[in-house]
This record gives structure tokens, C-alpha cells and sequence, in this order.
């Protein structure tokens, strides 16, 4: 059975995209057939952040409009066997998207033996935020511990609670994840940011993981990596964790106090 | 663009329905001459209210009904003076009861005739309105109380029409529940709430764990900037007196 994850937001620039790459890798690491969309028509991002930008013949648009086939679009991962990315159009708008041509997609993809199709949706509340969520099982809800960002993210499971196919058809509604990033233990330590029990407290649910703030997200977005294949890094710890508890597995929650420092840390200022 | 076109194509007419106010002219002769004078005496009294204004004849006053030669007369006579007819009356209360039947039927043939439609449901001038004892209007059944059970997320709203509300959920900033009656939060309020939306000012709003961002009972509303401390997170009851609004911590 083809499973449908939306990753989501509501806010911008709080790591949709990484996440989207990484829980993608992380799937496919497992042995699971999966399919990453990038829902962001009009602003690409996740083939630069797969590094596969170079190879992007064809696209999710032209897929709809049956300008191509799906085989002819999806771009498989030179790392991973299982890995395939539907990139979006940089050229067209939103409004190339249409609910019945991401069902057939959906479909395609079903009919291919997928495991996973990983939707990583556009920031906003818009048409592409709406049909990256709309036929989602499951949802993965990308916060970071600020404010603004949890109002938004509340927004958004209001949505996903009223807005999709199945909380429409009543049949349990979408499983919802909340997946903190840039979370940065001594700075919630000293208050200037919330802590991962706030989050929790506010928006009602379990966490599904808890991701490090780290310059290793940068790096590896720039060199076309997706950071979860970085395994010297704690963000692909906690992504890894992340991919775990999502299928189901018990894991503790990793990087959310400070590490204690060393006795010669302390003496010299580590 | 097929989208736009087709939205397009569903916009091509909108019919809607509503009232607009009608001039009657009330014909007692068919003489042109004499209608003619009348009615341009009156309309220089007031030449922009009258100038091309729709009008509707009211051929009841006349001795015998009128031939639809004689009514084709009248009508431009009308016209000459400035105004439009679009119109027949409908005789209805205007006639003897017995007369009735026979009138609304030569109306009817006159207009088909003239192809105007007959107009309706003019107030009978001058007759006594029969008093109707009005019946008292229906009590309302008490409707069974809303009971919401997920969290209400920011953005979303929850109303109660015409009954109390109950939510056992959170409700987050920038959310909203409303009720007609009570409101009973059983769980932690951040985002607004309204009790006796249609003006009960009786409703009463119960919370468990308080830290609203507004609280309306009847329209007289609080907002929170700062939760005071001593209701803040605080199981708290607000209520209405007069045009003040109270909180109390429910201890």
C-alpha cells in the first residue's frame, strides 16, 4: 500500500524542503520504493537540494498536462535505488496544478509499487499548499521553536483537521507529525527560544523529531546533498530518528538538552 | 484559462429578485387631451422624478373596461408626457368581490394584448386592513448542547447556533468559539471566545485554563493584551452585570 506524506509549515524558510529530502532518503535507506514531489511550482528547490537540477527534463506540471509520462519525469537518485524525484516547474504558476491531474499522479505512482511519496509542500495556505496536502495520509508538520511559526503550523493542522480528502471522507482524517528544526538546546536553556514541551503544550501533539540547529544543513544544501546522508552530523542522527519513529519504531529524542562539557571543555573554553 | 472561461460563462446573467418602488397611474378617463394635461402638470412639478421613470396603470377607476385600441392611446399618451409604462395593475381588492374573477380575467386578455405583464400585490387604497391577532411566535425547541471534542486550531471557528457550547479541546491563539448561550471550556483557551452571540446577556463563559486573547458576553467584549496574574492559567467563569463584565477565578 502506497503511503501519501505531506511535509508542511504554513510559514517559509523553516525547512519543508530539507526535511522533505531527508525523511526521502532516510525511507529509501530502508529499503522502501519512495517518490519525492516538490509542490512548489514556480520556486524549485528540492532538485538542487536532491542535487539532481541538471537532469530535470521534464516535471510534475508536464506530467498533469500529459505533455510526458510519469516514468519520463521522475528523476532516479544516483545514490539511492529506491529514490525518485518529481521535480516542479520553475516556469509555470500554481494554477498548472489541478486536484483530478495530482490524484492521477498519485495513482501512476500507486500502480508503480511505491512505498512512500513524500509531498513537500509550498509554504502558505494556497492552491499548492492545499493539493500537496489534500489526498495526504499523513502529514509531517515542520515548526521551529519561534512564535510565528507555531501560530502558523496551528493554522495549518486546522486545515489538514478540515481541508483534505480525508478528513472530508471522515475516515480518521490525516495522521498528524510534528517535526521540530533549527532547534538550538543552550539557546532554549536561556529562554531566548521555545522549549520542544512548549511546542507540544501549544499545538497539541507528540513530536516525531527533534532536529539540531547546524551549519551541516547549509553545507549540505549547497552541495546538493540531502544532510540526512551526512553521517557525521547530528541532523542525520535526529532525521534518522525521525524516519524510525515514523515507522513506527520507539526511539528517545536525541539533541534536545545541551551536551555537558567536559572537565578540560570547561578549563580551556571548548 | 479553460477555468477562466468557464467562470466566465457562469457569470453571463444573475437573476436576482428584490423590491423596488413603483409609480401607479390611475387612469379615470381615456380622453388623451385631458390625461395628457394632468399629467404633464404634474410632471413639470417635478420634471427629474418623472423624466423616463417606469409606471404602472391602474385602469379599475374607469366606467367600463377599456378596449386595448383605447389602452394603446393611453399608453402613449403617458409616454408624451416623460414616463414609461411597464404594466398593467392586477385588479385584486380593487374590485367589488363578485366583480372579481370577470376583471382579473379582461386584465389579463388587455395585457396579452399590449404585451405588459399584470403587476400584483399593490396595497388596496383606502380599504381597512382586517386586524390579524399575530400568533405568538414559536418557542424554540432547546436545542441539545454543542459538545466539541478537537482541538480548535488557529484560524478556525466553532459556533453554537441558538444552544450552549462545550469544548474539551484547545482552543489556540487566533481561534475563535461562539455560542448563542453558555460557553464551558474544559481544556486551555488562548484564542477568543463569545457567549450569547444574539445578545443573551445571561450567557455565563466557564474555562478551565484561561489565557483568552478576547471574551465577549453579549456583545460587551474584554481584550486581553496582558492575562492579570491572578487569573492567568486559571480556571476562570466570566459573567455579565449591566454593561460590565466580570472574571472570577472558580476555585
Amino acid at each position: 500500500m502506497t503511503e501519501i506524506i505531506v511535509v508542511t509549515s504554513g510559514k517559509g524558510g523553516v525547512g519543508k524542503t530539507t526535511t522533505s529530502a531527508s525523511l526521502a532518503c532516510g525511507l529509501a535507506r530502508r529499503g522502501k520504493k519512495v517518490a519525492v514531489i516538490d509542490f512548489d511550482i514556480g520556486l524549485r528547490n528540492l532538485d538542487l537540494i536532491m542535487g539532481c537540477e541538471r537532469r530535470v527534463v521534464y516535471d510534475f506540471v508536464n506530467v498533469i498536462q500529459n505533455e510526458c509520462t510519469l516514468r519520463q519525469a521522475l528523476i532516479k537518485d544516483k545514490r539511492l535505488e529506491t529514490l525518485f524525484v518529481l521535480a516542479a516547474s520553475q516556469t509555470r504558476d500554481k494554477d498548472a496544478l489541478t486536484s483530478d491531474g495530482v490524484r492521477r499522479v498519485f495513482d501512476e505512482l500507486a500502480a508503480e509499487g511505491f512505498d512512500y511519496i513524500i509531498c513537500d509542500s509550498p509554504a502558505g495556505i494556497e492552491k499548492g499548499a492545499h493539493l500537496a496536502m489534500y489526498f495526504a495520509d499523513r502529514a509531517v508538520v515542520v515548526v521551529n521553536p519561534e512564535v510565528s511559526s507555531v501560530r502558523d503550523s496551528d493554522r495549518i493542522l486546522g486545515l489538514l483537521a478540515s481541508k483534505t480528502h480525508r478528513a472530508e471522507q471522515g475516515n480518521g482524517g490525516v495522521k498528524e507529525h510534528l517535526l521540530l528544526t533549527r532547534y538550538s538546546p543552550k539557546r532554549v536553556a536561556s529562554g531566548e527560544m521555545m522549549s520542544v514541551d512548549d511546542v507540544k503544550e501549544i499545538l497539541g501533539l507528540d513530536v516525531v523529531g527533534v532536529v539540531p540547529e547546524s551549519t551541516d544543513v547549509l553545507q549540505a544544501s549547497n552541495a546538493g546533498v540531502p544532510v540526512i546522508l551526512n553521517d557525521e552530523s547530528d541532523v542525520s542522527r535526529a532525521y534518522e530518528d525521525a524516519v524510525a519513529r515514523l515507522l513506527g519504531e520507539t526511539v528517545p529524542l536525541r539533541f534536545i538538552s545541551e551536551p555537558k562539557k567536559g572537565f578540560f571543555a570547561r578549563m580551556f573554553g571548548g | 484559462m479553460e477555468k477562466t472561461a468557464n467562470a466566465l460563462r457562469e457569470q453571463a446573467i444573475e437573476i436576482r429578485f428584490g423590491q423596488i418602488g413603483l409609480v401607479q397611474v390611475r387612469v379615470h378617463t381615456t380622453d388623451p387631451g385631458a390625461i395628457l394635461d394632468e399629467l404633464t402638470g404634474r410632471t413639470a412639478t417635478a420634471p427629474q422624478f418623472f423624466e423616463r421613470t417606469a409606471v404602472c396603470l391602474d385602469l379599475t377607476p374607469l366606467p367600463k373596461l377599456p378596449e386595448v385600441s383605447e389602452v394603446r392611446v393611453v399608453i402613449d399618451t403617458v409616454r408624451r408626457a416623460g414616463m414609461l409604462v411597464v404594466g398593467l395593475v392586477q385588479p385584486v381588492g380593487l374590485m367589488p368581490t363578485n366583480e372579481q374573477p370577470e376583471a382579473n380575467a379582461a386584465i389579463e386578455a388587455l395585457a396579452k394584448a399590449l404585451d405588459l405583464p399584470v403587476l400584483t400585490h399593490f396595497r388596496a387604497p383606502n380599504r381597512p386592513v382586517p386586524v390579524v391577532q399575530a400568533a405568538p411566535p414559536p418557542v424554540a425547541p432547546a436545542l441539545p448542547t454543542l459538545v466539541h471534542q478537537q482541538p480548535v486550531r488557529s484560524g478556525q471557528r466553532v459556533y453554537a447556533r441558538d444552544r450552549d457550547l462545550i469544548v474539551t479541546s484547545t482552543i489556540a491563539a487566533g481561534a475563535e468559539v461562539v455560542a448563542d448561550g453558555h460557553v464551558h471550556i474544559y481544556s486551555t483557551l488562548r484564542g477568543r471566545v463569545m457567549a450569547g452571540a444574539h445578545g443573551d446577556t445571561g450567557a455565563r463563559i466557564f474555562c478551565q485554563e484561561f489565557n483568552a486573547e478576547l471574551v465577549s458576553i453579549a456583545g460587551v467584549f474584554r481584550v486581553f493584551e496582558t492575562i492579570p496574574a491572578e487569573l492567568a492559567g486559571r480556571p476562570v467563569q466570566a459573567w455579565l452585570t449591566g454593561e460590565n463584565l466580570h472574571f472570577a477565578c472558580i476555585t
